[in-house]
């Protein structure tokens, strides 16, 4: 693997040079209120690769929240109709990647790419992208990302890594692309020694977890065994379904959630045009798995919740994603009125195991 | 290809579609386009950001630090860049002409307005305000009715509950808002929640009872009907519908007979308790169980609970769906006697579904009130405001306008109405035949067809605004996106009016719009655009004595003593009868839909709306498997409810959420309302309140 060192007062010339190439995104903080959000940058020098992760994870710079996918015309006296699919085809670069972040958008590339039929939108977002992780080296208070096999550090997918090895950052490449664009930086190469402190700091950052990342006790893989098999009595998804206040702010936070709506807008100052957009939908909501006819296979809410679980942790979901669905950073639990983000979910299911 | 079905030719080439449609994305847009603001659904007022790009809304993000949401949203707060998105705008002013409407510029249209009003005297003219303006909003319409046109016929569209709140807090503490404080939510060891479907209408007030049950607080729920806060609560109070005046009541007579109540509180801080006193001999112990549906060992527990704990808060509705203003005033004197009123963790706490609800009665958004519930009756307050407005006031208090519309002998003649918030217009017969109306709005709405003139406003995220929320927290709504069109935000178009109508104001900005309402309101004083600016908002009174404003109702800085309200003895429980052995009660149902006016605007709210009617497409009538059994029919089949005054054709819901011999029947379906519901005055009175005994048939 090709290595190098940077400075930590250079460590900004990486988002400085992606930036004559690509539009950069990366953690930035919102001055009013402290808040970390993973956005377009202005100016590169407001990302913060010391932010705390952020609020929101990087699915909408390949998934947005609402996007037109197609704008179309149609010509009722010609019965033609003109249509026009629209595709963000920038490049752009992703700076200060969380690992777990990353590893949800690897679940969404296998959802949007890996299988018979290839999103043609995502792929457009996703093809000219140049993705530079940042390795946790202290959890945050919300994170379980050791329990679903997806940090403190990221191990694929990337073209560069970082890690804050105290003075300078280690850089490391996992792509030819990611090495020619290193090389071209001019940096002090790395050796085994430094590969050697970055597993100390890793190791680290995972005995960190019991002291810092209090939030968050998850113990998923047993739980998994349970999700998979079915066998977890109804009364226990009721009491999470009960819970839950059907928002569906727990899809809209996952970074590897990737349901969507389909609408089409009529555009009232041009006769026949039309706008197709896609907007992010939850499995929480009642209208999304009803179907024509009126059956609704998943109606209560209970049944719903288990859906959900059921892609995070189920063993035949990770047959899909080469992972498991949930990639442990902990948001679905800040953002929850009802109090049953993932790590209530397993705790709920695991006392009714150990009962 | 799909279209190829329908034999339509499709051309990929001939391009430039996307360029005749509207822009969505910025490749050339820089920036951070995360914009602070608060969500403008709900009472709530919980801090969202909102994506900006092109000069347009395409997303929204919750706002953890928020004080209030700390970073949840519900389903309505997720999607309201739909909204905010939507082509269905008003875009141009129009006046009436030729049976249709015709483009026209502002100043066309508003001196139609004007001369159209002016033909009339002052109680010919009516105006509707929404609860969803600004305050700023709010305030420069209140002045334009007042100073402006002379008349004081001025009213809040949904002005049922929260008014009767008002009335009953105000007259008790002197306070005309919330007591408590949603910050302090889980500081509370008792937490009663009355007659209100929390989780739906206000979610996340609703979040934070379920995190304080959580945390140990013991909730109890008091409603006819099983709503997910009452599965949620650790206990439950099902009582008979129209029942829940007698429950509280069985309440305060249990904490009395065993001598619970706080004597120090009682005899140092509060008057009246002895008037009160003689309701407790109008319910015998024998008498409880039969009347409210509920066994009074179960009651009596509750009492014990709400008496031992340290601090305890109630949650009612206000808004449409509120309770009578007698059942607040015997909630607001149980807490008040077991000493939980104006300390840390307590508060009578009325729940407006509206975003600004409060802050259109803050503004003097009524017939007899100026701003800040200062009263119209007071010559030195009406002096105040006509010094300042260099206008006459005039005094003698006006008539609502639904008032007006409803009688057949009122003088209305010409009607101002401001984003209507329903998409079903009430008395639109008594509308038809005035003479003039205007519509106000941002959005397209059933009411415009009513107009002879049509003027279009801003959107809230087109021009600094602050709001009030249900706990009378001020918050400042910075402006986002340029209005299009040239689209006037609601102040310059109220003062637009204004100047056609002889009065010059002088606003160079809406931020001095806010500094004229606290030169006017002691509540306000300490209010301005730049102090909102940063933070997340004050709640008033905000003055000289609590400049960081004022977080909840405290009896040590009264100054004055607490007040029992002074309450009926009247408990009338609308009886089943032989032929109507159903009690039918009326409620907002699943999502809080705000009468779909705007929900209907959005993709995925709107999907889950019409689920609901796409399984029941008339509506229905929600009734338990042992009546349905009773009955004959299953989920779905069709019904008859007949009532003393009409009946419908609906569906029957079967569930388990209704007790028997109950049914419920949601307030959003326009067919059950135009067709039923509307027959029935008591549910335009009342609400979720109101309850109607109906029979219902296998059809």
């Amino acid at each position: 693997m090709t290595m190098f060192l940077i400075k930590k007062a250079d460590v900004g010339r990486i988002a400085q040079e992606l930036g004559r190439e690509y539009r950069v995104y990366g953690p930035m903080i919102e001055k009013g209120s402290g808040q970390t959000f993973f956005d377009r940058a202005d100016n590169v020098a407001d990302i913060n690769l010391a932010a705390p992760i952020p609020s929101n994870p990087p699915k909408s710079v390949v998934f947005p929240q609402m996007e037109r996918i197609l704008a179309y015309e149609y010509d009722r006296s010609k019965n033609a109709v003109k249509m026009e699919p629209d595709y963000r085809i920038e490049p752009k670069a992703l700076v200060g990647l969380r690992p777990c972040d990353l590893a949800g958008m690897l679940c969404l590339d296998r959802f949007f790419l890996g299988q018979e039929f290839v999103d043609e939108v995502y792929l457009n977002h996703r093809k000219k992208m140049f993705i530079v992780t940042n390795t946790c080296v202290t959890p945050f208070k919300q994170c379980f990302c050791v329990c679903t096999d997806s940090g403190p550090a990221a191990t694929e997918g990337f073209d560069l890594n970082l890690t804050d090895l105290g003075d300078e950052y280690l850089v490391e490449a996992g792509s030819e692309k990611g090495a020619a664009f290193a090389a071209k930086l001019d940096l002090i190469p790395a050796n085994d020694s430094h590969l050697a402190l970055k597993k100390e700091k890793v190791d680290k950052s995972i005995s960190m977890f019991e002291d810092i990342a209090v939030d968050s006790k998850a113990w998923i893989s047993r739980v998994m065994n349970r999700v998979t098999t079915g066998f977890v009595k109804e009364d226990v998804w009721e009491y999470i379904g009960d819970q839950c206040f059907e928002c569906g702010a727990c899809t809209f936070v996952c970074p590897s959630c990737s349901c969507f709506n389909i609408a089409d807008v009529n555009n009232p100052e041009c006769a026949g045009c039309a706008d197709r957009l896609r907007t992010w939908d939850s499995c929480s909501y009642e209208g999304y798995s009803r179907m024509a006819g009126g059956h609704n296979p998943r109606k209560p809410v209970e049944d719903r919740r288990n859906k959900r679980f059921f892609c995070k942790l189920s063993y035949s979901q990770m047959k899909k994603y080469l992972r498991p669905g949930c990639v442990g950073c902990g948001r679905c639990a800040w953002v929850c009125p009802g109090d049953i983000g993932l790590p209530n979910v397993v705790t709920y299911v695991r006392r009714e195991i150990t009962r | 290809m799909l279209v190829g079905l329908y034999n339509v030719k499709v051309s990929k080439a001939g391009g430039a579609v996307r360029d005749r449609q509207r822009k969505y994305y910025c490749v050339e847009c820089y920036g951070m386009n995360q914009k602070p603001g608060v969500c403008t659904f709900c009472g709530t007022g919980c801090g969202h950001f909102v994506g900006v790009e092109n000069n347009r809304i395409t997303r929204v993000y919750p706002s953890q630090n928020h004080p209030i949401s700390k970073g949840r949203l519900c389903v309505r707060g997720w999607n309201i860049h739909e909204l905010l998105d939507t082509p269905e705008r008003i875009r141009k002013p129009l006046v009436r002409a030729d049976g249709g409407f015709k483009e026209v510029s502002y100043d066309e249209a508003v001196g139609r307005l004007v001369d159209a009003l002016k033909k009339y005297p002052p109680e010919s003219i009516g105006f509707l305000a929404s609860p969803r303006s600004s305050n700023e909003e709010h305030y420069l319409l209140m002045k334009l009715a007042r100073a402006a046109f002379k008349t004081n016929n001025i009213s809040l569209d949904s002005d049922s509950g929260h008014r009767a709140s008002l009335n009953v807090l105000h007259a008790g503490t002197g306070m005309a808002g919330m007591l408590g404080s949603v910050e302090e939510i889980r500081k509370a060891e008792f937490i009663l929640v009355a007659g209100i479907d929390i989780t739906r209408q206000n979610p996340i007030i609703g979040s934070e009872i379920h995190m304080a049950e959580r945390a140990g607080a013991m909730v109890v729920t008091l409603d006819s009907r099983r709503t997910q806060i009452a599965k949620l609560s650790k206990k439950f109070l099902q009582v008979k519908p129209g029942a829940n005046k007698l429950a509280v009541l069985a309440l305060a007579k249990t904490i009395y007979d065993e001598n619970l109540s706080d004597a120090a509180f009682l005899s140092a801080h509060t008057e009246g308790f002895e008037k009160f006193r003689h309701a407790f001999g109008l319910l015998p112990d024998n008498e409880v169980a039969d009347r409210t549906g509920v066994p009074v060992e179960e009651i009596k527990a509750v009492a014990r609970d709400l008496a031992k704990s340290k601090s305890a808060m109630v949650f009612f509705s206000s808004g449409i769906s509120g309770l009578d203003e007698d059942t607040i005033g015997y909630i607001y004197n149980l807490f008040l006697m077991a000493g939980k009123v104006g300390k840390e963790g307590c508060g009578v706490n009325p729940v407006a579904g509206l975003n600004n609800l409060q802050g259109g009665y803050d503004m003097g958004l009524a017939p007899d009130l100026l701003t800040g519930f200062q009263s119209l009756a007071d010559a030195a307050v009406t002096k105040k405001f006509a010094d300042a407005w260099k206008a006459d006031v005039p005094s003698a208090p006006g008539t609502p306008v639904y008032e007006m519309l409803s009688n057949q002998s009122s003088k209305l003649k010409a009607l101002v109405v401001v984003d209507h918030d329903e998409g079903i217009v009430r008395y639109a017969d008594a509308i038809k035949k005035l003479d003039f109306v205007a519509y106000v709005g941002a959005f397209k709405n059933p009411f415009a067809e009513y107009a002879h003139v049509v003027l279009p406003v801003a959107t809230y995220v087109q021009e600094d605004a602050t709001f009030t929320n249900t706990e009378r927290r001020i918050q400042f709504s910075m402006k986002k996106i340029e209005p299009e069109d040239g689209l006037l935000p609601g102040w310059k178009l109220y003062s637009m009016i204004a100047g056609k109508a002889g009065q010059a104001w002088k606003y160079t900005k809406v931020s001095e719009v806010m500094d004229e309402i606290a030169r006017l309101t002691p509540s306000y004083a300490g209010v301005s655009h730049s102090k909102l600016s940063t933070g997340f908002g004050m709640q008033w009174p905000v003055d000289e004595k609590n400049p960081q404003g004022t977080g909840r109702f405290d009896v040590a800085k009264a100054g004055r003593k607490l007040s029992f309200y002074k309450v009926s003895d009247v408990f009338e429980v609308p009886a089943a009868k032989e032929q109507f052995p159903f009690l039918l009660m009326v409620g907002k149902a699943q999502h809080f839909w705000h009468q779909n006016n705007l929900m209907k605007k959005t993709h995925i709210p709107m999907r889950e709306y019409n689920a609901t009617l796409m399984d029941y497409p008339e509506g229905y009538v929600e009734i338990c498997p042992q009546s349905a059994k009773e009955i004959g029919v299953r989920d779905r089949w069709p019904v008859r409810v007949v009532s003393p005054h009409g009946e419908m054709r609906v569906a029957a819901k079967v569930s388990d959420d209704v007790k028997p011999n109950t049914a419920y029947a949601p307030y959003f379906v326009q067919e059950m309302i135009s067709r039923f519901l509307l027959g029935h005055t008591e549910v335009l009175r009342q609400g979720e309140d109101a309850t109607i005994p109906v029979r219902i048939e296998k059809v």
